[in-house]
């Protein structure tokens, strides 16, 4: 356009205007400090968001340190979480207490950290999460974009599902404490304990075995509501939309011919889906990913309804802990610089975790598409 | 050369798989339908006029209403968009217009804005604990406050305002940058007078998703801004806000505490409902304005 | 349940272009019913014709008597269609001979690749489309409201402007019309797959690597591998919409040889911009404009004695 600028100006000058060219002034002072002022900023922002990167990690690595130290990679296998000293009595080759002075001899345990209940935890909850959601939503995907533009509800449809992907994680918390805990509590697990609870073969669903007083005691698990369960489903609603909306877009790209040319070949419906999925499953996998990564870092919804049990139960009608929630409940009250170190630890975890997620994620489903929009 | 023949089969199975789609979408619709109708339902009937006129009581027989957590809402957003919305229109500004678009420090600004979206708000409100109330509280005596909610808010919005600022502006036509330059313009100029003023809706809209996204945070604002149950001015105190409150009262043992929380949750889906509306009328707009010119 | 959204409506209102020439036994009727060449007499210049179809005009398409008496595998018998509101194809009347090479030509936006389009129905996935008039495939009425869709393409072959194999081996590109129509014997997927190889002539290319990614051949081995696809179970018409666009002047040699050598045995219906390449490959020629057939005949009469000066106009290069 520069080119196109050039060449009006060369017209006029052809044309013989009889006005003098009017001589314009240099660049002022100040629009020069204005320019160079703006550089700068446009700069300091964008170094500021590089910093808002590099400090949380730096902080987070300092803070945890203390209890990096101690634990190391140990702290990822260990499965004790205790904030208290415990004091244990010491006892003599015969078993007995050992007295003195008639009070008994102790010994301090230190705290102990260990982040294998929480790693459990979200592990678990963002996999049943993702067991309930991903079929459904590559479901709704694929009706949206095969089906629902044949009887014109693709666009109202979009925008339920874009709606609902803004709806805060509180929200699906609220409804899960309320509505599906307690749904769970007095319907559905009860009717799950007392049919598939007398399967033989599922008995880890529904049993734990507790040690007490040296005796291990296999007990039946109630019907808690809050539960490891309950957070799965929670978790699976809430990044339904969200993987919904990713792959539908993925779906959205892929080539008109791909799709012709399956259902040229005399391929059903389904067989022509299955070529769409197919052409676009790195993009999927990314969908999956972000509700992965989404699932693993939610906080207050699960919260509300895991139960918050910070121990590894097979079952899934067992209260449970994931990382973010053990945050959410222990940081204000971590007094102790070793339980707030572990808990920073933990926190570092989460992050790193979220960001591999995130930059696979992102990879998988931007990568060529943002490179392709770089040009001008 | 074999014939093709007939798969019955397939046919089966297609049939029933269009089937299984149709039915899991309209299940998915139903479900958040449902979820999302329950708490409008039960949140109208505990709103009332109280709920908008009246701070919290504390006390869990009349529990008073909302205002100070609306208040307090409103008041962290427009602090955190004070520093969010320049800071990140800034550096969409540079990755759209400064940055060498190939360059490695260009690649690696975009790459931190998307991979801070997406990180765990619980970590960001640990952050800002560590890095705000913190020091705060050592050098001005300052522990949870506005400020440092307002901050965590802020952290969330920048790399989302900076992307979709970059995007808006990369749709700008080249030929307004060269028009504009041609004319003698500095970059300055051209960027303030040209090519921003072009793009003013999609960078409200990008502002808007980031508002949309930050309003709706808890786990941000447990550890930095904490809640509180009074009307606040100062943002030196511990702040309230809508979210703090509604899972403090939803996770409390007070029934009219609880029925707080669902108004509360209503009163934040239809704020979030208002501004979904208003980003695709600007969105709409604003992609309409470059497909005309 | 398989969505199959345009069935063959008749809009009331929409007059035929030309006279309704509907009669009751398709079978028994010669090719083209109307008068065969309504239009090119001495008078009538080139842009009379243009003019006449520009003002809506009704018009008759110009039809050698060789292609009147031939064995059409698939007749069209006064084809309209509309994409939402626009009338792409006006009344078209024309029959595509067995194991022929027919080619369509015509300036962008003729209808020649709706035509095309509507042999397999592939028309039908986009929104709006309606059409009325008759289209039989070796005698059975592709629109009748009972044809199964999926069996009527699985009757033919179609090759796109552009290659799309899918993100799969070689081999599985290949068999995939095999594959869907349930085939699990590994002897009979062998066979087809090299057999179709060869005759794309691109077997001794990628015999070696069969379980390699598709993706990973030249853009022209890439068309010839669709060609393969098409070709694996013997279609009864092989449609070929504008199949060398995208290719090189090598590898559309390389696909105009194979077009010559499948030449007899099975039946082409070709799409292209390239007059050259109709001239080259093909035994008729359809000329298209504006959604109406113009003239239609032997390739070397339409390129070297057309019936009507217009044809002539635009196989020179003078207008289109």
């Amino acid at each position: 356009m520069s080119g196109l600028s050039m060449e009006t100006a060369t017209a006029a000058t052809l044309a013989g205007s009889p006005r003098p060219a009017r001589h314009r002034p240099p660049a002022s002072g100040i629009s020069r400090f204005v320019d160079s002022g703006l550089r700068w900023a446009c700069r300091g922002a964008a170094a500021t968001i590089l910093l808002m990167l590099i400090l949380p990690v730096s902080v987070l690595l300092i803070q945890a340190w203390p209890a990096v130290h101690r634990f190391g990679a140990g702290f990822l296998v260990s499965s004790e979480w205790r904030a208290n000293e415990l004091e244990i009595p010491v006892r003599d080759a015969a078993g007995k207490i050992i007295q003195k002075d008639g009070e008994n001899v102790t010994t301090i345990e230190p705290p102990s950290f260990g982040a294998l209940p929480v790693l459990y935890g979200t592990a678990v909850s963002a996999m049943l999460a993702l067991i309930f959601a991903v079929p459904f939503s590559f479901a709704a995907a694929l009706f949206i974009v095969r089906v629902a533009p044949k009887i014109k509800i693709a666009g109202p449809l979009s925008f339920l599902i874009e709606f609902l992907a803004a709806i805060p994680s509180l929200a699906y918390g609220l409804w899960g404490l309320f509505v599906l805990a307690p749904f769970l509590a007095t319907t559905v697990e009860p009717a799950l304990i007392s049919t598939l609870g007398k399967v033989p073969f599922l008995s880890w669903m529904f049993f734990q075995d507790v040690e007490i007083a040296g005796a291990t005691v296999r007990r039946q698990l109630p019907a808690a509501g809050r539960d490891m369960l309950c957070g799965g489903l929670v978790l699976g609603i809430m990044i339904l939309p969200i993987i919904t909306a990713v792959s539908r877009d993925v779906l959205k790209n892929v080539p008109r011919a791909q799709i012709e040319g399956s259902l040229a070949m005399g391929a059903t419906w389904w067989q022509s889906c299955v070529e769409m999925l197919r052409y676009g499953r790195a993009g999927l996998f990314g969908a999956v990913m972000l509700g992965l990564a989404r699932a693993a870092g939610e906080t207050m919804a699960v919260t509300m309804v895991i139960g918050n049990n910070n121990q590894i139960v097979l079952s899934p009608l067992a209260p449970a802990q994931t990382m973010a929630s053990l945050l959410a409940n222990e940081f204000a009250e971590a007094t102790d610089g070793l339980h707030g170190s572990a808990l920073l630890y933990v926190a570092l975890i989460l992050l790193v975790m979220s960001l591999l997620f995130n930059i696979v994620a992102r990879y998988l489903v931007v990568g060529k598409n943002s490179r392709t929009s770089g040009a001008h | 050369m074999p014939a093709r023949r007939d798969n019955p089969t397939a046919r089966v199975t297609s049939n029933v798989l269009y089937l299984i789609c149709t039915v899991a979408s309209f299940v998915i619709v139903g479900v958040l339908i449902l979820i999302t109708g329950y708490l409008v339902s039960i949140g109208i009937s505990s709103i009332s006029l109280d709920f908008f006129t009246r701070v919290a009581t504390g006390d869990p027989n009349d529990p008073g209403g909302m205002k100070h957590a609306i208040v307090g809402t409103l008041m962290l957003l427009g602090m955190a968009s004070l520093v969010g919305v320049p800071v990140g229109i800034l550096a969409g500004v540079y990755l759209s217009e400064y940055a060498d678009d190939s360059g490695r420090l260009n690649s690696a600004v975009r790459f931190t804005a998307d991979v801070l979206s997406g990180l765990p708000s619980i970590v960001v409100g640990i952050v800002g604990y560590e890095l705000l109330v913190v020091p705060m509280n050592r050098l001005f005596d300052i522990k949870y406050s506005g400020y440092a909610g307002a901050a965590a808010l802020a952290f969330i919005m920048v790399p989302i305002v900076a992307r979709t600022t970059e995007e808006m502006l990369r749709l700008v036509p080249g030929s307004y940058r060269e028009g504009s330059l041609g004319l003698g313009a500095t970059k300055a100029q051209t960027i303030l007078r040209v090519i921003l003023p072009a793009a003013t809706g999609s960078v409200i809209t990008g502002v808007m998703l980031a508002l949309a996204r930050v309003a709706g945070e808890t786990a941000p604002l447990l550890f930095t801004a904490l809640g509180s149950r009074f009307l606040t001015m100062d943002p030196s105190q511990p702040f309230p806000s809508l979210t703090a409150q509604i899972y403090t009262y939803a996770t409390g043992p007070y029934e009219k505490e609880k029925q707080m929380a669902w108004g509360g949750m209503l009163v934040l889906i239809a704020i979030l409902f208002v501004l979904n509306m208003l980003i695709r009328y600007v969105a709409h707009r604003s992609v309409r304005k470059f497909q005309v010119s | 349940m398989t969505p199959a959204p345009t069935s063959p409506t008749s809009p009331g209102t929409a007059a035929p272009a030309a006279a309704p020439a509907t009669e009751p036994s398709m079978s028994a009727m010669p090719l083209v019913s109307r008068p065969v060449v309504g239009i090119a007499s001495p008078e009538q210049s080139a842009t009379s014709f243009i003019d006449a179809i520009k003002a809506g005009k009704p018009v008759t398409s110009a039809v050698h008597p060789s292609l009147l008496k031939a064995d059409h595998i698939v007749k069209v018998d006064d084809f309209q269609l509309w994409y939402s509101q626009n009338k792409a194809l006006h009344g078209v009347t024309m029959g595509f001979p067995r194991s022929k090479v027919t080619a369509m030509i015509g300036p962008s936006g003729c209808g020649k690749s709706t035509l095309l389009r509507s042999i397999n129905r592939l028309n039908d996935l986009i929104d709006g489309v309606r059409v009325a008039g008759k289209m039989t495939l070796s005698g059975d009425d592709v629109y009748a409201p009972k044809m199964d869709v999926i069996n009527l393409r699985k009757r033919l072959g179609m090759v796109f402007q552009k290659s799309n194999p899918f993100p799969m081996s070689i081999f599985e590109n290949v068999v995939y019309g095999l594959r869907i129509d349930g085939e699990k014997r590994k002897s009979v997927l062998a066979d087809a797959c090299e057999s179709a190889l060869r005759a794309a002539a691109l077997w001794e290319e990628v015999k070696d690597r069969l379980k390699g990614s598709a993706l990973g051949l030249s853009g022209g081995q890439q068309q010839r591998l669709c060609i393969a696809r098409a070709i694996a179970a013997e279609p009864e018409v092989l449609l070929m919409d504008e199949p060398c666009s995208a290719l090189d002047p090598i590898a559309t040699l390389k696909i105009e040889e194979f077009i010559r050598s499948i030449a007899g045995r099975i039946t082409v219906v070709i799409v292209t911009h390239n007059m050259q390449q109709a001239a080259r490959v093909s035994d008729n020629t359809a000329f298209f404009y504006l959604g109406r057939l113009v003239e239609y005949g032997p390739t070397a009469d339409i390129f070297q004695n057309p019936m009507l000066p217009e044809t002539e106009s635009y196989v020179t290069g003078r207008f289109g």
